[in-house]
């Protein structure tokens, strides 16, 4: 049987798995969604099942016109071929993240460097993408009320360590926030406790809705 | 069962009933019979001996059945006719050399090979890695509620997808062609169609919906 998960608040609805399965993603929402379903076994087969239509397509695909001797060119190719080299280790450390991250990151969030970005509020820069992206993480202390924003992109933020809640939804390790230009006054709330460690991408800057936190958007980069 | 034929003497004359094929030498007979249980094999099985035993006749007969889709369906998202074939050879140098990481547990054979052909084409296009979903680690610690088995599938769902994805409304199975084959975002799809945002995503879940249940009939 086929699983039921796509209402479960935190995890990712299928547009995105399609969108991952097909290629359509940025580098930055194909690593957080990557991170994300290697926490959730179910999510991993709906999104082989995304990706079975991309190898249905391929299967159905008209034969191309082939040389006589592709194949012996192909062999030949394998043959000089240097033995391909293991896959590199994941870092040691941080085994509680899944893998797709652990490799980017290629160290432990402990041993990155991380920028004060407001009270109780940490960042840590990742990547820049196409059309003013950013992929960073989100390090906040227990206790933290997040600034009010607004969103006028699309926001990921997919939860590591710590926990927060907005309004009555409670997000923890592995699950996903998706937050659109629909979502106004949005305000994260950190649970008390360990410090809530995100990785997050944002399409476009957030609109806070405070005259400081106006003022120092641009230094923090937001 | 052949080979204890040959061992116990003279063919019987119930194998000389099946044909010319089995006219020729004795080790003839085994190439021959060799060949034709590779034909009858299913695309996992055959990524499974060329894991095992480097088998070249097993690969050889996926470069049969996939070199050709690989070539054409690179061509139809846009590379000409020379780097469709370079991206084909590459896509099928990973098979040979990662086939001992397939699973057939965990996806179809069709499925995991388009996997590496899109990432091939995204690296080749974009110049990027695609970040993978790592399988064979898995977290210990997230045994999740919501756990689920994958089945083995066989290979008759590929035309049952493609016919599933023909009988969807026009609306819905454009979507996933402008996912699959152009690599739109959301928002490119919903500028394209000039629709809300909103609407493209309600129809890529609901078109998705309707093929997994196709799909999950065959079960």
């Amino acid at each position: 049987m086929t699983t039921e998960v796509k209402q479960m608040p935190g995890l990712l609805p299928d547009e995105w798995l399609v969108s991952y399965a097909a290629g359509a993603l940025t580098e930055a929402q194909a690593l957080v969604v990557a991170t994300h379903v290697g926490y959730h076994p179910a999510l991993q087969a709906r999104l082989a099942e995304a990706e079975d239509i991309g190898g249905a397509f391929l299967e159905e695909s008209a034969p191309a016109q082939m040389d006589d001797d592709a194949f012996e060119a192909l062999m030949a190719r394998i043959d000089a071929a240097p033995e391909p080299a293991a896959p590199a280790p994941l870092p040691a450390g941080d085994e509680d993240l899944p893998a797709p991250l652990r490799r980017y990151l290629g160290r432990t969030l402990d041993s990155l460097k991380w920028r004060t970005m407001g009270p109780g509020m940490k960042q840590h820069k990742l990547a820049n993408g196409p059309g003013g992206e950013r992929l960073w993480l989100l390090r906040a202390r227990g206790g933290t009320a997040m600034p009010v924003h607004d969103h006028r992109g699309t926001e990921f933020t997919l939860i590591l360590r710590g926990s927060y809640h907005v309004g009555d939804q409670h997000f923890t390790p592995g699950l996903m926030e998706v937050a659109g230009p629909e979502v106004k006054d949005h305000q994260p709330m950190i649970d008390e406790g360990e410090d809530c460690i995100c990785l997050v991408v944002t399409d476009a800057p957030i609109r806070l809705h405070s005259l400081i936190g106006r003022m120092v958007q641009p230094f923090i980069g937001l | 069962m052949y080979a204890l034929h040959l061992q116990t003497g003279p063919l019987t004359p119930m194998l000389f009933l099946t044909g010319p094929v089995f006219a020729g030498r004795q080790d003839g007979v085994l190439l021959i019979q060799s060949r034709s249980h590779i034909d009858e094999m299913s695309p996992e099985e055959l990524i499974a001996r060329v894991a095992a035993h480097r088998d070249r006749a097993a690969f050889k007969a996926l470069f049969g059945h996939f070199a050709p889709r690989l070539k054409s369906y690179l061509i139809t998202l846009g590379l000409d006719d020379e780097k469709a074939g370079d991206l084909m050879q590459e896509t099928l140098v990973s098979v040979w050399q990662k086939a001992a990481q397939f699973d057939a547990a965990k996806a179809r054979a069709s499925t995991w090979i388009y996997r590496i052909a899109r990432n091939k084409f995204i690296d080749h296009t974009r110049k990027m890695k695609y970040p993978e979903v790592d399988a064979d680690v898995h977290l210990a610690s997230f045994a999740a509620p919501e756990e689920t088995d994958r089945p083995v599938i066989d290979g008759q769902r590929a035309a049952r997808t493609v016919a599933a994805l023909d009988r969807l409304k026009p609306a819905q199975a454009e979507v996933i062609r402008l996912s699959f084959y152009e690599e739109l975002s959301h928002s490119q799809i919903a500028d394209r169609l000039d629709l809300p945002l909103g609407t493209v995503k309600s129809r890529i879940r609901i078109a998705f919906e309707a093929l997994r249940r196709e799909l999950g009939e065959l079960q």
